[in-house]
């Protein structure tokens, strides 16, 4: 559209706008001229179904604007005497399809409702549906209620065209049609994954949330962010008498535009379960831990910090930040581990999920974090998904990418299991658990073997492809494919079709980084997406799933051994001047342990405290045996929890913490977008966010230089601002609203940044690795032949520790064990059998479930409940570079248990 | 049809996703019968499509609510009248029935068709005989065919000439065409300024264009042999009759617009004409003149057969072809126009088989020659169908412009011995009442639509003297809401509630609340079964509606 000449329509007399591919009722919409509708909302297609939004056009009949495109010169009229009778018409009609005296006219109640009473319709003249229909209650989160629906497809086109879930059809013809989920009378029986985009499209109340049903009126409502993964969603929470009574997505958000997933929407009602932690905890002298004030704990841990400081040394010490709980939290607490104590013993469970990703894509690019933001997924050709399951760990983006396929995007999908994003994809690799560094390499070589790269991009941004071309020559594509046990014709089909459709965007999990190649596997990743010239361009680059909701903001705040705030370098001069005037002391020099190393150092004596903030590291970490006995040989263990976990039992002393629904800060997501968190509900008892437990610690252990007066966490962020002027010297609080900042966001004039390395890279030129594929370390034989994968489920998240104490416990109720049909008769299995899982590192057991989503010989298991314990079945090897455990390829005996 | 729906298969199945789905509903129905979860799983997984997607399509099919060895038993318009219901009813207990909209025999109703497809016209008590196994009956004589226009374009063979599909004609108006560029061959169909026979009369040469225009791999050619109207049956005589004529058509638009494929959508009340069209296909394949290089070297033109399974929505365009896709047959919002994105998304013309038929006359004869005939704004002829209360059923080929006096005094031999015609339903339950001072209305779409008449496909019913107002309304109201897609709430609603008004007493007092439900149909629906049906009803209301209310008042 010029801007010299506007095309216009007339619309009650106004001029409107026309965009290109405008319709009556959007150009109606932009303008402010709100036409009543019952079928049709932003961002669906048009139904036509309703026909209320009918409006009358100089020398036509009347037409449904949601679907007639608007042409200039029209002169349409919205509200006139005529489409008043036709509507209320409509509206006598629609409810003459319900009971007598369901819908009710109410000027608050349901758009339906609404209509209603706008006008001014009470009853059908042409009668009512004659009987009433039972509510189908039979799903933890929603209800149907057929006596509401008035068939209007808003569920059906929002389930399909949001979240790609294909819940709902209509059955029958004419008047008998009716809505149906799935294949039975039981909407629990349907596809459903209760994401709520239909409960957001209801006219009628007919689909809803049963929490919104009974909750009555809200007292207090707060937009914040999600606590679950790290998508990121914006969430409007609404709460009354300080318990959470709804929350649904923000709209306008970029990371979630308004969806949801079930955890982010339903799981809630942990933060009012009645173990919470209330008050501080104190182990008295025999051993037993007692209920104790605030002062005398933080007392008696400020204290005993620096005792055993002062007796064994700072490198006695180490802590482990929590990636659920704030940047501002994290920030201080490895500054008081740096400063106060002086050791670099700081890490966080990054360390056990992305900490081969971050190395990788540091060592690549010179940053380690995503290049690319999800806003790119509805941009891109092509989408590469390898070693995640977003659909059920990330299910908010995984519904953006199942809508990127369903509109045309390639997909190819790169995992051991036939996950549901499989179903969709062009192609699916399906590869042998710890392969990834092979069938990468294979791909790259069928691409520069074939010429199939983008030989520009290759020159101008990277280097070392003279050694990767002559590393991959010395490879063969049949022994690759051998060791991949995916045939080479499949092979060379993907990477023809990766090279077609790319650049594109290359998503990525915890099954290439939980390896104990996980830092190669991520390196030669990267290769693919260089090659297809995907980095540094929108529509296109490095996508990492973050696991938790803060673990890119904890690695970005310090939580790491080896770097500071920001990556910042220890040995960097004007780094450490800038610090110690910031923090009144450098941070020490030597690089301290990672998160195992810690554990090992326990168990060795020469770790003799640690403060565990917000994680269950006994269920979450592998080889818990280890875990457990290098936790009950420290002289003091700090943790800060919501309840008491079996890490928590463990502690000397146990701070209640406040959750995310209750305390102020910032989380930044896997795009590295820093978004406002904000309490919605007062924290129970004496719980206390973890940022000021952590100030008035502290305070007591006597910081060095200036006073730690931070009065809340808007003043920390604004000293993180001061500490890493490049990436953060723009970011405070009065910016965060409304859609937080991507960083690198260096001065406060800096809108943030969405795409990283556009026209160089951090590091100047990329970085092209050619890296040898290396087997597993744990190693089947005859007496663990098969190979373990462990992972999450959609309705649980992590440990379980929120998700177990909500109603999605009703959903999935323990974990069970993913086996191919050929290997369950050949152990003699059948569905629900109970299994012994054992390990050269332990044992447990779980129920069968027989699923060809994986491949014979190998076989899945997830970790929400200590029931469980599947960590403990895993074993201590880590990646060399990263440490990070080896959670995806363990070879385990399966025998009836 | 939702888009999701489609890149659902196209994703899950992509080496399936330009293929036809409703074949496998006609497998599932005839293993399975019903809609039962069972059937709709297996049938799902078969498919590629959702599952509550599929529940959705396979149950707004009337066939599969039927059992596959019940009879079919007309209760069309025209068997209506005579008599239908009651042989029907009787036939009923003794054998498994089920009712279904016009089995294009309306010259010699009323009519049964067997589960083995055989027809048995003129159903009569004694007739019976026929249900009890044995020897099928005989197939029925072809209807009789006249031409009363210069030339001969839809009758021209299947007036003189008993079916044939083994022996293939010359196909020379695809000669014709792939001696000219698609350009030209579209510039000679707008020249002739033929219009769609289906009932939208919507200028076929235009359609063309905007179909070659359109960009999109594989083009597709759709003949739209869903002839639902009571009262017609010049597609059924077209596709039994002359199929390469439509197969002609049909390689004439493929080589116009660029169409690789072809699909020939045929409902399922015409079990023969699905047969016979083909074994056309069979034989123009085996000729040479379908397959890999019907449309000369290496330009492929592949037709296939798609049966319906009882709809007659199915008979508009976007039903049809989401009904193809194995989504419910229902209309979807234009745009996207077919032409642009059709069947699969891909550019699609659909087109009824008569006028199929036009295009090959046309390429054969020329476009001048064509036009000669008709009045400036219809040129060419139409086949008129008449039913069993004419003193001459059968179809006459006249040129647009004769009057519907001329037409049914005439040609039709006006009413059948012993009657009187008192109105005659025109153009089927979208079509019109047309009563005998509205005879002198010329038979040209624009002419009627100027004085308030819908010509439609050009069927014409008798309605005798004597004949039950009430009972022919209610018999509309009762083939509306069962044939109501249940996309939009005036039809799917209206059609339900008027129908019950109707079933009860219609009088003073419920009459306002009838009308308001026609006027709000007609003006909101989303197409045009919505918007059409009305007519009639509200015909009958305004002209003999004292008779009616008088009858239920006594």
């Amino acid at each position: 559209m010029s801007a010299t000449a506007r095309t216009v329509a007339t619309i009650n007399g106004n001029a409107v706008d026309i965009h290109r591919g405008d319709t009556i009722f959007s150009a109606a919409a932009r303008a402010g001229i709100d036409i009543p509708t019952l079928c049709h909302a932003d961002g669906l297609e048009p139904e036509g179904g309703c026909r209320m939004c009918l409006v009358e056009i100089d020398g036509q009949r009347p037409q449904a604007s949601c679907h007639t495109p608007i042409s200039p010169g029209m002169v349409i009229h919205t509200a006139t005497p005529r489409l008043h009778e036709l509507r209320r018409a409509l509206l006598e009609l629609t409810i003459s399809s319900l009971p007598a005296g369901t819908c009710e006219p109410d000027e608050h109640g349901t758009a339906f409702q609404r209509l209603l009473a706008a006008y001014e319709v009470t009853s059908s003249p042409f009668g009512h549906h004659a009987t009433a229909r039972a509510l189908d209650e039979s799903h933890p989160y929603m209800r149907f209620d057929r006596d509401r629906c008035i068939t209007c497809r808003l569920c059906l086109n929002a389930c399909e065209q949001v979240q790609g879930q294909f819940v709902y059809g209509i059955e029958g013809r004419g008047g008998h049609a009716r809505l149906v989920f799935g294949s039975t009378e039981r909407f629990a029986d349907s596809a459903c994954v209760s994401c709520g985009a239909c409960v957001d499209v209801c006219p009628t109340g007919a689909i809803n949330d049963r929490d919104r049903l009974t909750g009555g009126r809200a007292d207090h409502a707060a937009d914040s962010v999600c606590g679950y993964c790290g998508v990121g969603c914006q969430t409007h929470i609404e709460s009354k008498d300080n318990v959470v009574l709804r929350i649904r997505g923000v709209p306008e958000a970029s990371a979630n535009h308004g969806h949801l997933c079930v955890k982010g929407r339903y799981a809630h009602a942990y933060h009012h379960a009645p173990d919470r932690l209330t008050t501080p905890l104190l182990r008295d002298a025999s051993g037993v831990l007692r209920p104790a004030t605030w002062d005398a704990a933080m007392q008696y841990a400020a204290s005993r910090l620096l005792e055993i400081r002062d007796r064994h040394g700072p490198d006695a010490l180490g802590v482990m930040t929590s990636s659920r709980s704030t940047n501002e939290a994290a920030y201080l607490l490895q500054k008081l581990f740096r400063t106060i104590i002086g050791t670099n013993n700081v890490d966080c469970c990054a360390r056990v999920c992305h900490s081969s990703t971050a190395i990788a894509l540091g060592t690549v690019t010179g940053t380690g974090a995503a290049t690319a933001s999800y806003a790119d997924l509805e941009e891109a050709s092509l989408i590469v998904v390898a070693g995640s399951n977003p659909t059920e760990a990330h299910p908010v983006v995984g519904a953006r990418i199942k809508q990127a396929a369903l509109r045309s995007a390639a997909l190819v999908v790169i995992d051991p299991r036939r996950i549901e994003l499989a179903d969709y994809a062009g192609v699916h690799l399906q590869l042998w658990p710890g392969t990834n560094v092979a069938l990468f390499n294979a791909l790259a070589k069928v691409m520069v073997e074939e010429g199939l790269f983008d030989t520009d991009y290759v020159e101008r941004r990277c280097t070392n492809f003279a050694e990767l071309r002559e590393f991959l020559a010395a490879q063969g594509l049949d022994d690759l494919a051998g060791i991949t046990r995916v045939p080479a014709d499949r092979i060379r089909a993907a990477a023809r079709l990766i090279a077609q459709r790319g650049p594109g965007i290359f998503v990525s999990g915890l099954g290439l980084s939980e390896q104990s190649q996980g830092v190669a596997s991520v390196m030669a990743y990267c290769n693919l997406g260089l090659l297809t010239g995907s980095l540094g361009k929108r529509g296109s680059g490095m996508l990492p799933l973050r696991g938790q909701n803060n673990v890119q903001g904890n690695a970005d705040m310090g939580a790491q051994p080896y770097s500071l705030t920001g990556y910042l370098p220890l040995g960097e001069a004007t780094v450490r001047r800038r610090l110690e005037s910031l923090w009144g002391a450098p941070p020490p020099l030597e690089p301290g342990k990672t998160v195992p190393e810690m554990y090992e150092a326990a168990r060795a004596g020469s770790l003799r405290a640690l403060w565990i903030q917000g994680e269950d590291v006994v269920q979450s970490d592998p080889d818990t045996t280890h875990v457990i006995e290098a936790l009950d040989t420290l002289d003091l263990l700090i943790v800060q929890e919501l309840f008491l976990t079996d890490t928590a039992r463990r502690a000397h002393v146990v701070f209640p913490a406040a959750a995310g629904l209750e305390q102020e800060g910032t989380f930044t997501n896997g795009e590295r977008r820093i978004q406002h968190v904000r309490p919605s509900v007062a924290a129970p008892g004496e719980a206390r966010p973890d940022w000021q437990a952590i100030r008035d610690v502290g305070i007591r252990m006597g910081p060095p230089g200036p006073a730690w007066s931070y009065r809340n966490p808007s003043d920390i962020m604004d000293e993180i601002a001061r500490a890493v002027p490049d990436l953060f010297g723009g970011i405070s609080y009065d910016r965060l609203t409304p859609d937080g900042i991507q960083w690198p966001c260096p001065t406060s004039d800096n809108p943030g940044t969405r795409t990283v390395h556009v026209g160089s890279f951090v590091r100047g030129k990329a970085l092209l690795t050619c890296v040898d594929y290396i087997p597993p370390l744990d190693k089947t034989d005859a007496s663990h032949p098969q190979v373990l994968m462990t992972g999450r489920v959609l309705d649980h998240y992590n440990v379980g520790t929120m998700t177990r104490r909500t109603p999605s416990r009703s959903i999935v109720a323990h974990d069970y064990l993913e086996i191919h049909p050929e290997d369950a008769s050949r152990l003699g299995f059948v569905e629900g059998t109970p299994v012994g899982i054992t390990s050269r590192w332990g044992h447990t057991t779980a129920p069968a479930h027989l699923t060809r989503r994986v491949l014979p010989g190998t076989c899945f298991l997830s970790f929400h409940f200590p029931d469980t314990q599947t960590n403990c079945v895993v074993g201590p090897h880590t990646d060399p570079k990263s440490k990070c455990p080896d959670y995806k390829v363990v070879a385990v005996q399966l025998a009836r248990g | 049809m939702t888009t999701r729906a489609r890149a659902y298969r196209a994703t899950h199945a992509p080496e399936e996703a330009l293929s036809a789905a409703l074949p496998e509903f006609h497998a599932a129905r005839d293993q399975h019968g019903g809609p039962d979860r069972e059937t709709v799983e297996a049938l799902a997984r078969t498919v590629h499509l959702p599952v509550a997607t599929t529940r959705g399509a396979f149950s707004s099919f009337d066939d599969v609510k039927a059992k596959p060895d019940s009879i079919r038993v007309c209760a069309g318009t025209s068997c209506m009248l005579a008599g239908g219901a009651e042989v029907s009813r009787e036939l009923g207990s003794h054998h498994a029935c089920h009712r279904v909209y016009c089995l294009g025999y309306c010259d010699r109703s009323p009519v049964a068709l067997t589960a083995s497809g055989s027809v048995v016209p003129r159903l009569s008590r004694s007739a019976f005989s026929v249900f009890e196994g044995g020897a099928p009956p005989p197939p029925p004589a072809p209807s009789s065919v006249r031409c009363a226009a210069r030339h001969a374009v839809v009758t021209a063979r299947i007036g003189v000439s008993q079916p044939t599909t083994e022996a293939v004609p010359e196909y020379k108006g695809l000669q014709a065409a792939l001696a000219r560029s698609p350009d030209e061959v579209v510039g000679m169909v707008i020249a002739s300024r033929t219009r769609g026979r289906g009932g939208a009369a919507y200028p076929t040469g235009r359609k063309w264009q905007l179909a070659a225009r359109a960009s999109g791999e594989p083009k597709f050619v759709v003949a739209n042999g869903d002839e639902g109207d009571p009262g017609s049956f010049i597609d059924r005589e077209l596709m039994e009759r002359d199929p390469h004529a439509i197969l002609e058509g049909m390689a004439i638009c493929a080589h116009a617009i660029g169409a690789s494929r072809g699909i020939v959508f045929i409902r399922s009340e015409y079990p023969v004409a699905a047969t016979l069209m083909s074994e056309a296909i069979a034989a123009a394949r085996k000729a040479g003149i379908l397959g890999p290089s019907a449309l000369g070297h290496a330009r492929p033109f592949e037709v296939e057969v798609v049966r319906g399974l009882g709809s007659y929505v199915c008979g508009e365009e976007t039903a049809l072809l989401s009904a193809i896709e194995g989504q419910r047959g229902e209309v979807w919002p234009r745009p996207p126009y077919p032409v642009e994105q059709g069947l699969f998304g891909k550019p699609t013309v659909v087109d009824n088989v008569e006028t199929l038929v036009n295009v090959a006359w046309i390429l054969r004869h020329g476009a001048d020659l064509y036009a000669e005939m008709g009045t400036s704004e219809s040129t060419g002829t139409k086949a008129i169908c008449f039913n069993h209360g004419f003193a001459k059923p059968g179809i006459v080929e006249v040129e647009f412009g004769v009057t519907m006096r001329d037409a049914i005094e005439n040609l039709a031999g006006g009413p059948r011995p012993g009657t009187q015609i008192e109105a005659v339903l025109l153009g089927g339950p979208m079509g019109s009442i047309v009563t005998p001072d509205q005879w002198d209305a010329p038979i040209c779409f624009t002419a009627m639509a100027k004085r308030g008449l819908n010509l439609g496909h050009a069927g014409m019913v008798a309605i005798p003297r004597g004949a039950d107002w009430g009972t022919i309304l209610r018999h509309l109201l009762t083939f509306m809401r069962d044939e109501s897609c249940g996309k939009c709430v005036p039809c799917r609603l209206g059609t339900l509630r008027a129908h019950e008004i109707a079933q009860g007493s219609l009088s003073s007092l419920n009459l306002p609340h009838f009308q308001q439900i026609m006027d709000l149909m007609k003006v909101a629906s989303l197409c045009a079964f919505g918007r059409e049906t009305p007519g009639p009803v509200r015909t009958i209301l305004e002209k003999f509606g004292d008779r009616i209310l008088a009858e239920v008042q006594s």
